[in-house]
């Protein structure tokens, strides 16, 4: 369980998060999504109590994360995975993580198997590609088996195979029962992912929801085509549907497909076209968050 | 004592730490050719010419610098985990930030007496072999009087290496902390020369590499025993304190 309550973090005049409050609970992906520089890193990093908050708290179980022993059994994080040395092998880079918590050689060897790294356990972690540092990070997260999980940005640098091995390990870790947080600043990675999410912009909360909440969220509207615009548009209003005109079309909103030909067929009105029409997820993500965009680029780009 | 583990471990496991100490292997087989050198000299001399000779103990030449080395070897033991992140890992994996600090010193600290004191014992006895059964001055002092020295020896290596940690831990940058590491050790000595007397020998005296010989009362003149022990510990407090400060206070 993770409980952030009112976090701000304020940078000299630069509040990175703003008065932030979301909880992540177990058992379910939770999605943590905003533009780069929204203050997703910020905030993990408050989990993680390695960035004091200017004001508010961030708890794990219910604790500030300062308060835990041996906090690797408890909470596990990857949050960048080139910070290593590079200069160690990938087992002695676990292992010196793993003894500062009391955990052995041998649950390091089990991690490293599970991760599909045991073949470059003796590799220096300098020569390992990207997408195998990820694994390391993520085995060095569960080094402690713990029930609370954190990964920033997990899939940038993967290849294809290990976007998916990335996927099924936070569907599996959430299916036992853990709490899983994972940031991203792409919707459609959320999309197949997670259960839940947060998107926060500028350091603000935008939206806590589930992935189903939002997509009806953003069921936008139907358009209609019919020789009798201004029959129909009667007819839909009296119902009670926001109806608007647009380039000979009925845009519907407020009245599912369904009833809109019912009540065509009600009243004797010919309809030639019934489209339901929903934002992308991506793009009701955008939507969401294009007033918090912090580096925004010419129109022309979109 | 887990963390205490992981320190050590986390030393043992970089290369840069075996490169250091083949470093200081090197500059003790250099001091070894040095002592060899001056010895087959003296035998080839004059008496006249022999009575200015120095002493051929390559203590003087191989200590300082396996002092400098434990001064890099203490600021890295900090600035490699902040060059590359690692830090936020570690500090993750041990919110208790006094409990890692600690631990480093006790690694760094422990490691370098008793490194610099085999190094300074090893560079006697190198002296001692090499120049044999011949007088003064080229012979090197009776062990029983070099021992105080060699032994503060040891503990100013461990003074310089805890003031690299404590810089590392302030500066966060390996740069940062070897320049102000050189400055202390080798500029500041060099500069102070310069100054009017009396300034010049008090300022000398409480420089970093002057310190071990005033504190084990082989050089005599400026600063008592008690002084030179009072002025190191000064030296620690500070940097180790101002490192500790940092490391508690500012995000990671």
């Amino acid at each position: 369980m993770i409980e952030v309550r009112e976090l701000t973090k304020r940078y000299g005049a630069v509040r990175a998060v703003d008065g932030l409050s979301f909880e992540v609970k177990p058992g379910y992906v939770a999605g943590f999504l905003g533009p780069n520089g929204a203050g997703k890193s910020t905030t993990m990093r408050a989990v993680l109590g390695l960035d004091a908050p200017t004001s508010g708290a961030a708890l794990v179980n219910g604790r500030r994360y300062a308060e835990i022993r041996r906090p690797m059994f408890e909470v596990g994080a990857l949050l960048d995975a080139n910070a290593v040395h590079g200069g160690r092998t990938a087992v002695n880079h676990l292992r010196c993580l793993a003894r500062s918590n009391g955990i052995g050689v041998k649950r390091v060897a089990e991690v490293l198997e599970q991760v599909g790294l045991a073949g470059a356990a003796h590799r220096r972690v300098g020569a390992l590609s990207l997408g195998m540092k990820q694994r390391l990070g993520v085995a060095a997260a569960l080094l402690g088996d713990p029930g609370v999980l954190l990964f920033d940005e997990p899939v940038n640098g993967l290849d294809p195979e290990g976007i998916r091995w990335i996927r099924g390990l936070m569907r599996g870790l959430a299916a036992e029962g853990r709490t899983v947080l994972v940031s991203s600043h792409l919707m459609s990675e959320m999309a197949v992912t997670a259960d839940r999410i947060v998107v926060i912009g500028r350091g603000r909360l935008i939206l806590e929801s589930s992935m189903r909440e939002l997509a009806d969220r953003f069921k936008r509207d139907v358009l209609v085509r019919t020789p009798d615009v201004a029959g129909l548009r009667r007819v839909l209003e009296a119902a009670g549907a926001a109806v608007v005109v647009d380039d000979g079309a009925l845009v519907v909103r407020a009245l599912e497909a369904g009833d809109i030909a019912d009540l065509a067929a009600r009243h004797g009105i010919a309809v030639h076209e019934l489209t339901p029409r929903s934002a992308t997820l991506e793009d009701a993500y955008l939507e969401l968050t294009e007033d918090s965009v912090e580096f925004r680029t010419s129109e022309v780009a979109r | 004592m887990d963390v205490v583990a992981s320190e050590w471990l986390k030393v043992r496991t970089v290369r840069s730490t075996w490169y250091l100490l083949l470093g200081v292997v090197g500059v003790l087989a250099v001091g070894t050719v040095v002592s060899i050198l001056m010895t087959a000299e003296w035998d080839r001399s004059t008496p006249e010419i022999r009575a200015a000779f120095a002493s051929a103990d390559p203590t003087v030449f191989v200590v300082p610098f396996a002092q400098f080395a434990f001064g890099v070897l203490g600021a890295l033991v900090a600035t490699s985990e902040y060059t590359n992140g690692m830090i936020r890992t570690v500090l993750a994996g041990v919110p208790r930030r006094l409990v890692v600090m600690a631990s480093k010193t006790v690694v760094v600290g422990v490691g370098s007496l008793v490194l610099g004191t085999v190094v300074s014992l090893l560079s006697y006895g190198v002296g001692a072999v090499v120049t044999g059964d011949r007088p003064a001055p080229i012979a090197v002092e009776p062990f029983a009087e070099a021992l105080p020295s060699l032994l503060a020896n040891g503990v100013g290596s461990a003074v310089i290496a805890l003031v690299g940690l404590g810089f590392g831990l302030l500066t966060r940058s390996t740069a940062g902390a070897l320049v102000t590491l050189c400055v202390l050790m080798f500029v500041i000595p060099i500069v102070a020369v310069l100054l009017p007397a009396p300034w010049n020998n008090r300022v000398v005296s409480v420089t970093l590499l002057y310190l071990p010989s005033q504190f084990s009362g082989a050089l005599t003149g400026q600063l008592s025993q008690a002084e030179a022990f009072t002025v190191m510990l000064v030296y620690l407090v500070v940097a180790l304190g101002a490192g500790a400060v940092v490391l508690v206070r500012r995000d990671a």
